[in-house]
């Protein structure tokens, strides 16, 4: 039976992804998949609730352009690089419009994307317990976290935290086959927790392979195909991030869409120069390299560093 | 020419201050900046057998470069193991580490950290990044070292929001909580060294740092400061300490201000 799941990125957001959805969106810094991204915010879906452990310029540009109504996260922030300058004037000023965060810890997070992969209504955890993360809570309200006493006597209360099934998870890795088989290696971030509990997942990828090839070294596949309805054939998808073993993280780049996006103009004209302007990943990597030259482009492409080989016989 | 290692800059004071509290054989997990440097530096001096961890999930990591990012791609090769953040953070939360690293835009009088609002949550002056791993690493590793700015307004009486819980009103309060960590251990910060009171868990002054005086410490700090009694100049690094810290630390300058 061939189950070919190969299509553009903008099949699969006009397919898969839906004003008002609840969408979990993969990746820690490492790889996450601006291919999709950007594709969500030219499609201008609208209403998002977008939930991430951990989220960085790819959530900013998805406020900014008016996508999202709520956040499901522990962190919005671009590290040692600066702050968000589209959460914040969101968060603070309500521009575009007032955005609501569901404030959790990074862990906390991952507890509710494992409690929802596991298919259990909630989770107990150590993470939260006397902080004001207990005490201000948004549209969760009292379902945000419970406190409650360890029922096999330890003595102690722990903080319930419910289970997250977003409708729809997209993420990007290294490899994926037709049938959506995806194999990453490097800094698995979120994964594979947070896709597993999403209902449905896309995926985009730095290159195809064969399912002979997944199966050739099957450890390495952090979600299998039945779970996922959409591939997405995206070289260059993460940058300006990182991709393991293709190209290292573009910290020029950032540094200039931190720059530029601090006044709503700067970044109004980052948007339609780097998002609205180009119709997809490949348009951008030509567009990148005829910005900055071919010199640079390559300067990114990751070194050899190959593993040793193993013995999967029986 | 022989290149002078005896002038020190405050950042590198914070480094080699950091380095000093880490043990060797200590689990450790580690954040960007200063606390990367301390934690490499006391890797490469006293402490060769830390292990260094990072919240994305890399175990034992001994990057050939300096990582600028705690999800680097310099820190996978080279790891004794690499996962996600369920691996990283599952093994805080566990309450196996030693040691975790913390900072923030606020810290009180009790150690209570403040990575969320300035002024009011619902409608913030300033909005910060959250906690993300912060209150996790405070709940769970035995024991935290804060690196922070002195600043007055960053040294409130009381943090407009608490993220990552210290030692919340004092005295004995935290232990009811019942966390694998037992709370912060020392603030380096800017000015000097603060230190944990055993009793009453108030924030002490232990030293200063070279250049730095105790009344500019105490006008810097929005409560009425204890001095200790021992009260000294926070220790000199050596001139080899600060060797290694710009030369094999961070040779290319990615943290430490090129002087």
């Amino acid at each position: 039976m061939n189950k070919c799941k190969i299509m553009t990125a903008q099949e699969v957001v006009s397919r898969f992804i839906s004003d008002g959805m609840t969408v979990g969106i993969g990746g820690f810094f490492h790889s996450p998949s601006y291919a999709i991204t950007h594709e969500i915010i030219r499609q201008k879906k609208a209403h998002l609730t977008i939930c991430q452990p951990s989220f960085n310029e790819h959530a900013d540009q998805m406020i900014g352009a008016g996508c999202v109504d709520r956040i499901i996260s522990s962190y919005v922030w671009m590290e040692v690089f600066g702050p968000l300058y589209c959460f914040r004037r969101a968060m603070e000023k309500g521009i575009p419009h007032k955005i609501e965060m569901e404030d959790y810890t990074n862990f906390a997070v991952m507890a509710r994307y494992l409690a929802g992969s596991l298919g259990v209504p909630y989770i107990p955890i150590h993470s939260m317990k006397g902080s004001d993360m207990m005490n201000y809570r948004a549209w969760h309200g009292e379902k945000k976290a419970i406190l409650m006493r360890d029922p096999f006597g330890s003595g102690h209360e722990h903080v319930l935290v419910p289970a997250l099934n977003p409708d729809v998870g997209y993420f990007h890795c290294q490899r994926a086959d037709e049938e959506g088989n995806s194999q990453m290696w490097g800094i698995w971030g979120d994964m594979p927790w947070s896709m597993r509990a999403c209902k449905q997942v896309v995926v985009s990828c730095e290159e195809i392979i064969t399912r002979e090839q997944i199966g050739r070294d099957p450890n390495r596949t952090i979600v299998p195909g039945y779970k996922v309805v959409g591939v997405v054939h995206a070289p260059f998808g993460a940058h300006p991030k990182h991709c393991q073993g293709y190209y290292d993280v573009d910290r020029d780049f950032i540094f200039k869409y931190i720059r530029e996006s601090a006044s709503e103009d700067g970044w109004k004209k980052y948007m339609d120069e780097w998002v609205y302007g180009v119709a997809d990943r490949d348009e951008y990597a030509k567009k990148y390299v005829d910005t900055f030259g071919m010199k640079k482009f390559r300067g990114l492409k990751a070194k050899d560093m190959m593993c040793t080989s193993v013995n999967y016989g029986f | 020419m022989t290149i002078d290692y005896t002038e020190f800059t405050l950042q590198e004071i914070m480094a080699v201050a950091a380095a000093r509290e880490i043990k060797d054989g200590e689990k450790v997990i580690i954040g960007t900046g200063l606390p990367l440097l301390g934690a490499f530096l006391a890797q490469k001096t006293h402490a060769p057998n830390m292990v260094a961890i990072y919240e994305s999930g890399a175990i034992d990591c001994k990057p050939s470069v300096t990582p600028f990012s705690v999800a680097d791609s310099v820190l996978v090769p080279g790891s004794a193991m690499q996962g996600g953040l369920m691996e990283g953070l599952g093994i805080v939360h566990a309450g196996e580490l030693d040691l975790g690293f913390l900072g923030g835009a606020q810290i009180d009088k009790y150690g209570n950290l403040n990575t969320h609002v300035i002024g009011d949550y619902w409608k913030p002056k300033v909005r910060f990044a959250g906690s993300g791993g912060s209150n996790d690493i405070g709940a769970g590793c035995k024991r935290t070292i804060v690196m922070m700015l002195h600043q007055k307004q960053r040294f409130p009486e009381k943090v407009d929001f608490v993220t990552t819980p210290g030692y919340f009103g004092g005295g004995k309060e935290r232990e009811k909580y019942g966390f694998y960590g037992d709370g912060p251990s020392v603030v380096i910060s800017t000015l000097g060294i603060l230190r944990f009171d055993p009793e009453t868990k108030e924030m002490y002054l232990a030293s200063f740092h070279t250049g730095v005086t105790v009344a500019q410490i105490k006008e810097n700090t929005g409560w009425d400061l204890k001095v200790s009694s021992d009260i000294h100049e926070t220790q000199r690094p050596t001139p080899e300490l600060i060797r290694i810290l710009r030369e094999e630390c961070d040779p290319t300058g990615v943290f430490l201000k090129k002087q």
